[in-house]
This record gives structure tokens, C-alpha cells and sequence, in this order.
């Protein structure tokens, strides 16, 4: 098994980036290895967990079930891209607020799961919030206080 | 950092107040490292090969065509690792399989290379020749009188106390009070059952992982998703037969432990490669080897009978368990010994007997996982209390109230209660629960109680005054994510009257932290608090002597204001802790450090009460206690059960961060919820059928109730920082008790066999008679 | 190491597929990169078939017919506002798949073609009578969705054919459901079934997933019902030929006989639903 490298183009972030990867590698494994993206996080490499979540051209995707290939001349954006987002620092002031963080390895992807919500429905029920995150697995909240972050950032976001 | 409306998180905040954990912000914007993060200069990738038998005799290794493969550095085995072995209660686990292999998933090799899936790949082209031997899959088939042996030199092996191991029996407790069986003669009612619980896999959402180094001396730098840096030291160093002087443990941000990263995983593997590569090396487990080879919580066997008067007074409760051990030691005869001093429940019952068998298999290590045992002795011992009040037509508030243990009282076997809230926790579900639905359809009630312990075992701070005046604390306490950190630095700050933000929290480090046993039992905010507390009280006190030598007074004369002041009473000059660590760093006296160390010394057993025989913690805690009510709906289709609203009451002595204490019992709750209802872990003979999420469920966001209320009631504890006890896994324990009692409730059925899956609900639906088989 | 190749018409990802040994069609990867990721699977070469403009977007035909291409995501299946009344069922278990971000991700296409017993697509499909459009080295086809599924995991697809397209008959004026019980939200199913009533409300077609190889469908028995849909009697003999049908297994999601059990129970749930029964005096 020899490693071969492909050289993919994409937009990360904002920037285009060319890197060399392994030919049939997950957008997973070339953001973390190769780009040392490390916000989109391995929890499970079986799309079930959510802690890898990323958007490809603004939908959000399980990086670990995505080929990098794929994502030749599409744009990936991750958290390390969401500075000057106005829905994610809202997002994530209520999330250290109200206690949604915990251990902290599923917060990346609920809140990029969150986020998309937010977009497409800015003033969510409860029960909708569930229904969007019910994708990203928590152990350590209950998600109590994460749903609580994302209708308190809904609300202020509408005000 | 683009908030864009940047508020500061950490004002002044102290005792009692909820102040954002200190790592929020990092976490929020996916800057937090975890163990998967690290590089390392000219680092290699590690990955494993594990055992395909549940039990064989090892022949003999071909590493040749592996070693040939590309990218491969150094592969290690059984052949590598010295006869060292480690065990919290029992030292009876090699590195990685040395000789035999024990289970199926078992490390039996592991290889260091350039990428994870160039040592993935090589790892399969790694040959073991293996001697089948006949394997022992229940606890019932290892005590059997032919059974195959696990440990042949189990006799030999180093014990920590009197575990009483024979053949495959690993330890054996006997805990009795009272006289048992004359008391059955003096009960009105009696109810009996044989109940069983499942393997829970803690799914931490980060799975273990680990990174050595090894620097020109030979010296080990290991960094680790651990509960615990010292017990990965002492783990590693006695598996490898390293002086613990030759290594270093440190820890980045962890992704939760709830017990499964407390002893070791696969440190002392990736240990040995770094030592044999001469390279970094990272290994981080797959998801699939994380449920395989890490450890899960026991499944058991109950047998439980319960006497009561005609007045719902308790009389007399027997209790036998037969607890699977897995292939391992581990942490089992500390929770099989800790299950039969909790299983009367937190009630006065003067005659009582506990016994418990913990048996080897050759399935995965069972071991510490929230709750320690206390869930499963729970499910049976909250049904037969509300058995017993059905059959005297007590309400399940009445029937416990009549029986609760009181402060000063003494536990079973022994240790004496301290503070007690439970009435008050019992009194806020009862009030919060009462009446109906708010659609006026009458509600599906079910509720338990638990008490739990907080304390156990040796701790330490340090606290520093920097030179201009704010405060470095280091206690050694990894934070796994429930915020430890910040209860330490809420308590230092607290006692040295400063800003919550002037006090920085250094991570563990073998080399320059005091010890502290772990993050595990309750006990971070309780023990290690402690210790914070007394710390800083000694800076204080240092601070006074500067102040008193400053302004020329009696130290009596002075008092410590708020923002790091210390002043004379009735007067409004005073001077800063900058000024005095100043002074005490360049001039005089020396800088300020205050030290405490401790262990939790009060003893479990008290001779002159109970007979204890092989009981694994002489000194064991505190307690806290919680009543956890839940409204449940089942399904007329599938059976299947959700919880509709849930009102979980703790007393946690004194809540240091009130919204971290809240997330503790959402968080164990909704654990708990999964664990009563569908989490299972299922053997298909020898291997596990699903280690996987897709196949292992866990609760979602939909599967959980919106509304879990939470009360905090304080009943300060006279022993605990500020009053405070634990707090962890208090919001666990209940929820398979009260689940089963509500269900029992909504169905008519009553409920023996965890998980309470639709088709076992659905099937006592159908024949509501009969305890369920 | 796998290749990943694109081709742009279905000629041309067929020719790769059979010049190519050990290659496999890449549709939404939710499940294929999953098992690649477990070791399950080690293709050679992955054909990806996200380029090819005649596998995407949900039309409806001149005579009303609706044909769902392949390459279209669980998302716009479950958003669409073509699937009503009668296929109003597939909408429903497209939106039971998994969760919202799988969804983004998961076709139609792979779906069918991957064939597990517990997913959500084939009962619903069965019970909307749906054809699959099928192309391969030896040119194109359709077939049947009831003709589709051969065994546990296996299909009538063979080597190189691509499923290019779902036909779906009009959709007709009649109420729809889809029901899934699951361990948690977002499982796969345990059990689930697809019903739709006829337009005159006297009759019904009815699928139930996870009990057996394929969805299991009884027409017959759907013939004998019709007019019945309230007679207790003639409704338990009719769910009792569907247990018949079945030929559930053991699983972690429960078993055989929970399985056998369900059936009955929620082809009754489901009715109920559909066709409440009116209080008449
Ligand atoms: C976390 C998770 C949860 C899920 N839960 C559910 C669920 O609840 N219910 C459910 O129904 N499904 C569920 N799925 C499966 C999901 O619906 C997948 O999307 C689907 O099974 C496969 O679709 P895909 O487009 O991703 O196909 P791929 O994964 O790309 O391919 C699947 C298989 O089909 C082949 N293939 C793909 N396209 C074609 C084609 N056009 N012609 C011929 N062969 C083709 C591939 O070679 C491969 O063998 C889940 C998946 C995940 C990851
Ligand atoms: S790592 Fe991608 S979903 Fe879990
Ligand atoms: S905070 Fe730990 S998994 Fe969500």
C-alpha cells in the first residue's frame, strides 16, 4: 500500500488552498492531517456522531463521509472560518452562557448544525431546535442547556 | 474573537455564582486542543491489533512482512513488554497481551508508522499464532466447576486488600448487620425478585488516545485523554516496569470520561512504542476500538428481598449480586464492594446483608462508570420500596419518608451521615410534580432516591501568589470537561476574597502538580476543594503576617477586604496583594505558596456495628443525595417508553457554580434515561455485536424531555469547602429506579431486566401479571 | 487507496464501472464512505456520479408521472412539494431518514441501490408502486420495485447497471403515512410501515420495512381488504398474512418475534391515522 498523493484545489475559509492528499481521503482526514484543521472533530468516522460537521458550500456535511475529491472548486468552510459571522458569535456567547459546553468535543458541530438552523428558520421552536440538532450527539448536557443557547441566540438574533 | 458584543465572562464571580466555565470560549470556537490535536515534531501514528479470539494461548509472533510494509517504524507485543502488571485493586493486566489474550479486541500488537493508515494497514499484515483455548462467557459459566481459567497465577498476583480470589472468582464482599434472617419472622410484607442490568458503554464523545515521547535521556513525556495524570503514571510505570520518576503524564482538554479514561486505556501501549521507535507517537482509537478495548459499565445480576412492617416501617432488606468482571480487574471489586454498601438505599433498615461474587470472563473489562455499581442495586432496591408501599397502600413519597436515613445516623456498615437534604429533595419533586399534566391528562409518576459518596482518597493544592497579586492554583485535578477548573478557581477565589478571573488554573502535570487521585467519584469539588481551601487560607494567612509587618499592627488588627486588600479594621488605608507578594518576593519572607495535602481518612466499617468482609474501600466519603421524579409515556404501538417531564432534586451541600451543578443532573439524567431504556452493548458469543454508533444508541436532542427540572438544595456540609459535596453522578443513579417505577405505573408491569425496551414493555403490556422474564 | 473518478453522462460512469474490477458507484457516500472508513468495503475506484446532470432534480412528466433522478438528496425529497396525497409517504420517510444533516448528504439512488432492510425508501416506494430506471453496459431498463429486491442485501441490479432514475405513478387524492418505530430518532427502522387509501377511502396499499429481506407487500390480501378497512376481523386476517409475508431476524434493534409483533400494531397505529374511525352511533 503505497500512500499516493493528489493535489486538490479548494476554497478553505475563504482562501484557496491546493494541498496534497491521499487519493480517496475524507475531507476529514485532509483537513486535520494535511491542513491541521482541527475544529471538525473524529468522533465516530461513521457520519453518526456529528463532531466532524463542516459546510460545503454553505450546507453543513459529515466531513468524515465527504471526499475530498469531491470538494474540488467547492468551498469548505469550518469554525476556524466563522470569525466576523454574526449568527456564530451570537451562537457561541449564549452557548458559554447557558452552560452548553461541557467537555466541549461535540460543541463544534452542534453549533455549525445550530447555525444552519438559524438560517433557515430564525425563530425556531423548541421542539424544531431538537429536531435540527438531533443529528449531533451530546453525553455530557442532556442538551437542555444547548437548546436553551440556541432559542436565546434566535431571540436576541430577531430582536 | 468577533463576538460582537464582547461582554467579559469571568467577572468577579465566587462562590454560588454561575459563572461560565473557563474553557467556553475555546471550546466555542474550535480552539480547544484534545489528545487528537498534538503533533509533535518527526511524530509517528500508532494503531493496534486486536486479539480475533476471546481466549488463546499466544505461540509466537511473524512480524516480518508488517515490518516490510511502507511507513512502518516499530512494531511492539507481549514480547516487548516486561512481566510488569498494573490494576487498581488487583494487578492483573500486562501493557498488551502477553502470553494469552483474554478477549476479543484484546491489543495484541501495536505499530508505529508514518500515517494512521499506513500502521493500520500494516497491523493486518502482522501474524499471531494463536492456541485456541474454551472460553468463559457469563459469570455463571466461570464459577462452573470445569471452568477454563482466565488467570492461572491469580493467587500470585498483588492485592490491595482482601479480595478472597480463587479459580475465576476475582473477589468476593460480605457485608452484613443486624440479624437477617430472624428479622424476615417480623415483617408484615416481603417482596423478592431477581432483577439483571446491561453493559453500558460510556461513549465519551472523544474516543481515548494517547502520545508519547522520549527525550535523549530516555525520559517519557506522555500526553493522554485521562481522567487521572497520576494513575496513568502509576499504571504506565508499573506495566513497563518504569521508576515513576522516568515519566511524565500531562493532559489536554478531554472529551468527557464518565469513568472509561480513569485507569488506563492504551497509554502503556503507546508508551512502549515511543520508547521502541525512538519517536513521537500518537495513537488515537477508532470509535469501533474505543466501544472494543476500552471498558463499560458491569452488567449484573440481583437477587433483592425487602420486609417491611404493616406501617411501611423497613425491617430488613438481603441483597446477592453476581457481578461479570470482563477479562480485568479494573476498577470491579471497588464498584461490586461500593454496589453492596449502597444497595439498602439512603433508608434506616436495621437488618441487612450484602454479598457479591465478581467473576473473570473473556469479554472487555468491565469497570468504573457513573453511578460505580449504585445504578444497578438501585433499579431492584427502588422497585421493591415502591412494591411494598403498593401493597400497603402507601404513596411512594410517604412509604420513603417513613424510612429516610437522618443526619447522624449511620450508614450501613457504618459511616456516619453528615449533612442530609433528602427530605427537602423528596419535598421540592413532590411539590413540582403534583396534579396533572398541563393538558390535564394524568400523569405517569414513578420516583427514586439515591445518596452517594463523595471523598475517597489522596489530594493536594498548591496555591501561588504571582508577584503582582493575582494567583496561580495547581491541584493536579484534570478537568474532563465539567468544569472542575472553575469550582477550584470559584473556591480559591472565594477564600482570598479576589475576582474569579485573577486566578489561573494550571493543568495537571505529573511533574509539577500535587497529586490527586482523579476526576472520578464525586469527589473533585469535595476533596480537592478542600485542599484549595486550606491552600489559600495559608496564602492568606502569609499575606496578614506581610500586612501586619507593613502597617505596623497586630495581625489581629487586620482583615482581608474584597480585590486582594488586606487593611486594618476601622480603617480605610490598606495594602494590595501586589504590593505584599512584592515585598515578599524580593525583599522579605519569600514568595507566598500555600500547600495542603489530604486523604479522605474517616473509615467505612464500623466493627462494633457490622461484620465486612473483602470490603475494597476502607474510607470511603461523604454523602450527597438526590430524589429524582419522571412522568413517562408509552408507546400503545411499540411499547416504547419516553420520559415526558422529569424533576430531579440534589443535595449537593452547597452548590459552587449553581448552572454546573444543573448540567450535572441534565446531563447523568439523560444518561441514566438511555441506560434504562435502549443502550445496550450485546455479545454475539465472544464478540461484541455492536461496537458502533450506528448500532449502539444514545439519547439525541429528540429523545430527551425538554422540560428536566432541577433543584438544588443545599445542606451544607460541615467537612466540605464552603459546604459543597459532590455532584456528578448523583443525576445517574435514580433513573433506571424511577424509570421502571413509572413505567410500572402506565403498564401495570412490573419490570426485572434492563434495558426497558419497547418489546419489553410492549410484552408486560400483553401480560401486565407477571414480573418479567 | 482508492481513485476517485467523474464522469459526466451515465455511459461514460458505466464504462468506467466495467472497465474498472473492483470499482463501485459513489453517490451521496453516507453509506459507501462509512463502510470504506470501517474496512468493510475497499474499492479500487470510486465513480462519483455527483456530476452527471441526468441523475438530478425531481420533474413531472406530461402525463404526471414523477421521476426522481438518483443523485437527489434526502433533503429535496423530503421538501418537495410534488409528492402529494398518495406520495405524500415518501416525503414523510424521506424526512424520517437519519437527521438533518445526513439528509444534505444521502440520495434516493443510494438509498435503493445499497438495499438494507431497515432503511426507509423501499417500503415507501413499494407502496407508491414505483419503477426504478436502471442503465448498464447492456443499455437500459426498468423494473418493477416489486421485482427489485432478490434477498437479504441483494437486488435484481447487476454488475455495472446504475439506477438512473425512481418513476413515481401520479400522485392521486388520497391521504398518505409513513411510520417508523426506531430506538431513537434517526435509527434505522426496527419496523416501519407505508400505507396510502385509496381515493375512495375503501381500500388501501400497504408496505412494511424491516421484517424481512425487502418490504413486504401482500396485494391480494390489499384486494380482499377493500371495503373492510373497519371490519376488525378482516383487518387482523389481512395483518396476519402480512406476518406470514415476513421473515424477520435478530438484531440490536430487537427481535423476530418484536418484529412479528409490530407488524399487526402499527398497521392499525397507521390507519388509524389515515382513516379514523368515525363514532357511529
Ligand atoms: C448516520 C446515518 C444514519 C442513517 N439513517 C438512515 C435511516 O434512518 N434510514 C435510512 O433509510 N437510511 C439511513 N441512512 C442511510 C442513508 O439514507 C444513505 O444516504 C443511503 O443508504 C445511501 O445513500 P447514498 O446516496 O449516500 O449512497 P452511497 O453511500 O454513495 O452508496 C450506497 C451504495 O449504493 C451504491 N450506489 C449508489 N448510487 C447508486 C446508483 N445510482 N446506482 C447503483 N448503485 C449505486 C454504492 O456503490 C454503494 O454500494 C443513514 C446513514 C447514516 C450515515
Ligand atoms: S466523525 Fe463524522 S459524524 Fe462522527
Ligand atoms: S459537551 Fe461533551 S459531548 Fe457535548
Amino acid at each position: 500500500m503505497m500512500v499516493k498523493k493528489v493535489l486538490h484545489s479548494l476554497t478553505l475559509n475563504g482562501e484557496e488552498v491546493q494541498v496534497a492528499t491521499a487519493a480517496g481521503a475524507t475531507l476529514l482526514q485532509t483537513l486535520r492531517e494535511d491542513l491541521r484543521i482541527l475544529s471538525s472533530k473524529r468522533g465516530c468516522n461513521q457520519g453518526v456522531c456529528g463532531a466532524c460537521t463542516v459546510l460545503v458550500d454553505g450546507t453543513p456535511v459529515r466531513a468524515c463521509l465527504t471526499l475530498t475529491a469531491r470538494c474540488e472548486g467547492h468551498a469548505v468552510q469550518t469554525m476556524e472560518g466563522m470569525d466576523g459571522d454574526r449568527v456564530m458569535a451570537t451562537l457561541q456567547r449564549h452557548m458559554v452562557q447557558s452552560g452548553g459546553v461541557q467537555c466541549g468535543f461535540c460543541t463544534g458541530g452542534v453549533l455549525i448544525s445550530a447555525r444552519d438552523l438559524l438560517e433557515a428558520d430564525p425563530t425556531p421552536s423548541r421542539e424544531a431546535v431538537k429536531t435540527a440538532l438531533s443529528g449531533n450527539i451530546c453525553r455530557c448536557t442532556g442538551y437542555r442547556t444547548i437548546v436553551d443557547a440556541v432559542c436565546g441566540a434566535a431571540e436576541e438574533l430577531s430582536q | 474573537m468577533s463576538l460582537d458584543q464582547p461582554e467579559p465572562i469571568f467577572v468577579g464571580g465566587t462562590v454560588g455564582q454561575s459563572v461560565a466555565k473557563t474553557d467556553s470560549l475555546e471550546k466555542v470556537q474550535g480552539r480547544a486542543e484534545y489528545i487528537a490535536d498534538l503533533y509533535r515534531p518527526g511524530m509517528l501514528h500508532g494503531a493496534i491489533l486486536a486479539s480475533p479470539h476471546a481466549h488463546a494461548r499466544i505461540r509466537g509472533y511473524d512480524l516480518s512482512e508488517a515490518m516490510q510494509a511502507p511507513g512502518v517504524v516499530a512494531i511492539i507485543t507481549g514480547d516487548d513488554v516486561g512481566e510488569g502488571r498494573m490494576g487498581a485493586f488487583i494487578k492483573d493486566e500486562h501493557a498488551i497481551a502477553k502470553g494469552k489474550v483474554l478477549y476479543v479486541g484484546e491489543p495484541v500488537a501495536a505499530v508505529a508508522a508514518r500515517t494512521e493508515e499506513e500502521a493500520r494497514h500494516a497491523c493486518r499484515l502482522i501474524k499471531v499464532d494463536y492456541e485456541e483455548l474454551p472460553a468463559v462467557l457469563s459469570p455463571e459459566e466461570g464459577l462452573a466447576r470445569d471452568a477454563p481459567i482466565l488467570h492461572e497465577h491469580l493467587a500470585e498476583y498483588i492485592k490491595v486488600f482482601d479480595a478472597g480470589s480463587d479459580g475465576n472468582l476475582c473477589s468476593r464482599t460480605e457485608l452484613s448487620e443486624g440479624d437477617v434472617d430472624a428479622a424476615w419472622a417480623d415483617c408484615d410484607v416481603i417482596v423478592e425478585g431477581e432483577y439483571t442490568t446491561q453493559p453500558q458503554a460510556h461513549v465519551s464523545m472523544e474516543p481515548c488516545g494517547a502520545l508519547a515521547e522520549v527525550d535523549a535521556a530516555g525520559r517519557v513525556t506522555l500526553w493522554s485523554a485521562n481522567q487521572s495524570v497520576f494513575r496513568v503514571q502509576a499504571n504506565v510505570c508499573e506495566s513497563l516496569g518504569l521508576p515513576m520518576s522516568r515519566l511524565r503524564s500531562l493532559t489536554p482538554r478531554v472529551g468527557a470520561g464518565f469513568g472509561n479514561k480513569m485507569e488506563p486505556h492504551i497509554q502503556p501501549i503507546t508508551v512502549a512504542l515511543a520508547m521502541k521507535a525512538m519517536r513521537p507517537v500518537k495513537l488515537i482509537l477508532s470509535r469501533e476500538e474505543d466501544f472494543e478495548m476500552v471498558r463499560a459499565r458491569h452488567p449484573y445480576r440481583v437477587r433483592m428481598k425487602t420486609g417491611a412492617k404493616s406501617d411501611g416501617t423497613l425491617v430488613a432488606r438481603e441483597c446477592e449480586v453476581l457481578v461479570e468482571c470482563g477479562a480485568f480487574a479494573d476498577d470491579s471489586p471497588g464498584v461490586m464492594g461500593y454496589s453492596l454498601l449502597m444497595c439498602g438505599g439512603p433508608y434506616r433498615i436495621p437488618h441487612m446483608k450484602a454479598s457479591g461474587k465478581l467473576v473473570y470472563t473473556n469479554k472487555l473489562r468491565f469497570g468504573a462508570f457513573r453511578g460505580f455499581g449504585n445504578p444497578q442495586v438501585l433499579f431492584a432496591g427502588e422497585q421493591q420500596i415502591d412494591q411494598i408501599g403498593e401493597k400497603l397502600g402507601l404513596d411512594p413519597f410517604t412509604i420513603r419518608r417513613r424510612n429516610l436515613l437522618r443526619r447522624g445516623d449511620q450508614w450501613f456498615v457504618g459511616p456516619r451521615i453528615g449533612s442530609n437534604g433528602l427530605g427537602r429533595c423528596l419535598d421540592a419533586v413532590e411539590q413540582a410534580a403534583k396534579g396533572a399534566r398541563a393538558d390535564g391528562s394524568p400523569r405517569n409518576f414513578g420516583l427514586a432516591v439515591t445518596a452517594h459518596i463523595s471523598g475517597l482518597l489522596g489530594t493536594g493544592a498548591i496555591v501561588r501568589m504571582l508577584e503582582d497579586g493575582t494567583i496561580s492554583l495547581n491541584t493536579g485535578a484534570t478537568d474532563i470537561g465539567q468544569g472542575s477548573d472553575t469550582v477550584l478557581a470559584q473556591i480559591c477565589a472565594e477564600e482570598l476574597k479576589l475576582p474569579f478571573d485573577q486566578v489561573a488554573v494550571a493543568s495537571p502535570d505529573t511533574d509539577g502538580s500535587p497529586y490527586n487521585w482523579g476526576t472520578t467519584a464525586s469527589r473533585v469539588t469535595y476533596t480537592t476543594g478542600r485542599a484549595v481551601k486550606a491552600a489559600a487560607k495559608k496564602v492568606v494567612d502569609q499575606a496578614m503576617d506581610h500586612a501586619a509587618e507593613i502597617l505596623d499592627c497586630d495581625v489581629a488588627d487586620l482583615e482581608l477586604r474584597e480585590g486582594g486588600r488586606i487593611g486594618r479594621h476601622g480603617s480605610n488605608t490598606d495594602v494590595t496583594f501586589a504590593q505584599i507578594s512584592g515585598r515578599a518576593h524580593w525583599a522579605a519572607g519569600g514568595p507566598l505558596v500555600g500547600s495542603e495535602t489530604l486523604v479522605f481518612d474517616e473509615p467505612t466499617h464500623d466493627p462494633k456495628r457490622a461484620i465486612a468482609l473483602g470490603l475494597p474501600f476502607p474510607r470511603i466519603g461523604v454523602f450527597s443525595f438526590a430524589a429524582l421524579g419522571v412522568d413517562v409515556d408509552v408507546d400503545d404501538t411499540s411499547g416504547q417508553v419516553s420520559v415526558h417531564e422529569a424533576w430531579s432534586a440534589a443535595d449537593v451541600g452547597r452548590a459552587i457554580n449553581p448552572r454546573l451543578v444543573e448540567v450535572q443532573l441534565h446531563g447523568g439524567f439523560v444518561q441514566g434515561l438511555g441506560y434504562s431504556l435502549y443502550e445496550e452493548m450485546v455479545w454475539d458469543g465472544a464478540r461484541l455485536a455492536n461496537p458502533s454508533l450506528m448500532d449502539y444508541k444514545v439519547p439525541t436532542a429528540r429523545d430527551v424531555p425538554d422540560a428536566i427540572h432541577t433543584f438544588i438544595i443545599e445542606d451544607p456540609d460541615p467537612t466540605g469547602p464552603f459546604g459543597a459535596k459532590g455532584a456528578g453522578e448523583i443525576g445517574l443513579n435514580a433513573a433506571p429506579g424511577a424509570i421502571a417505577n413509572a413505567v410500572a405505573r402506565a403498564t401495570g408491569a412490573r419490570h426485572a431486566h434492563l434495558p426497558l425496551t419497547g418489546e419489553r414493555v410492549l410484552a408486560g403490556m400483553l401480560d401486565p401479571g407477571a414480573l418479567q422474564d | 487507496m482508492t481513485e476517485v473518478l467523474s464522469p459526466l453522462t451515465v455511459d461514460d460512469a458505466i464504462a468506467l464501472l466495467v472497465e474498472h474490477d473492483e470499482a463501485m458507484p459513489l453517490a451521496g457516500g453516507a453509506t459507501l464512505i462509512a463502510m470504506r472508513n470501517a474496512s468493510l468495503v475497499e474499492p479500487s475506484h470510486l465513480v462519483s456520479l455527483d456530476r452527471i446532470a441526468e441523475l438530478r432534480g425531481i420533474d413531472r412528466t406530461a402525463d404526471g408521472t414523477i421521476r426522481i433522478g438518483a443523485m437527489t438528496r434526502h433533503c429535496d425529497t423530503a421538501a418537495c412539494a410534488e409528492l402529494t396525497g398518495s406520495l405524500h409517504v415518501l416525503r414523510r420517510a424521506a424526512g424520517m431518514i437519519a437527521n438533518r444533516v445526513v439528509r444534505n448528504m444521502g440520495t434516493m439512488g443510494g438509498a435503493v441501490a445499497n438495499a438494507d432492510p431497515a432503511a426507509d425508501y423501499l417500503p415507501a416506494l413499494a407502496c407508491c408502486d414505483a419503477t426504478l430506471e436502471i442503465a448498464g453496459p447492456e443499455g437500459r431498463r426498468s423494473l418493477s420495485i416489486h421485482d427489485y429486491v432478490d434477498d437479504w442485501y441483494e437486488t435484481a441490479l447487476g454488475e455495472g447497471e446504475i439506477i438512473t432514475a425512481i418513476m413515481l405513478p401520479a400522485p392521486v387524492e388520497a391521504p398518505s403515512a409513513y411510520r417508523k418505530i426506531a430506538r431513537v430518532s434517526g435509527d434505522y427502522a426496527t419496523a416501519s410501515c407505508a400505507m396510502a387509501l385509496d381515493p375512495d377511502g375503501q381500500g388501501l396499499r400497504v408496505a412494511i420495512g424491516a421484517c424481512g429481506p425487502g418490504p413486504l407487500r401482500d396485494r391480494a390480501g390489499e384486494d380482499a381488504l377493500r371495503g373492510k378497512l373497519h371490519d376488525p376481523a378482516a383487518l387482523a386476517e389481512f395483518a396476519g398474512r402480512l406476518v406470514a409475508l415476513a421473515d424477520p431476524v435478530d438484531d440490536v434493534r430487537g427481535s423476530a418475534e418484536y418484529r412479528l409483533r409490530l407488524i399487526p400494531r402499527l398497521v392499525a397505529s397507521v390507519l388509524s391515522e389515515l382513516a379514523p374511525q368515525k363514532e357511529t352511533a
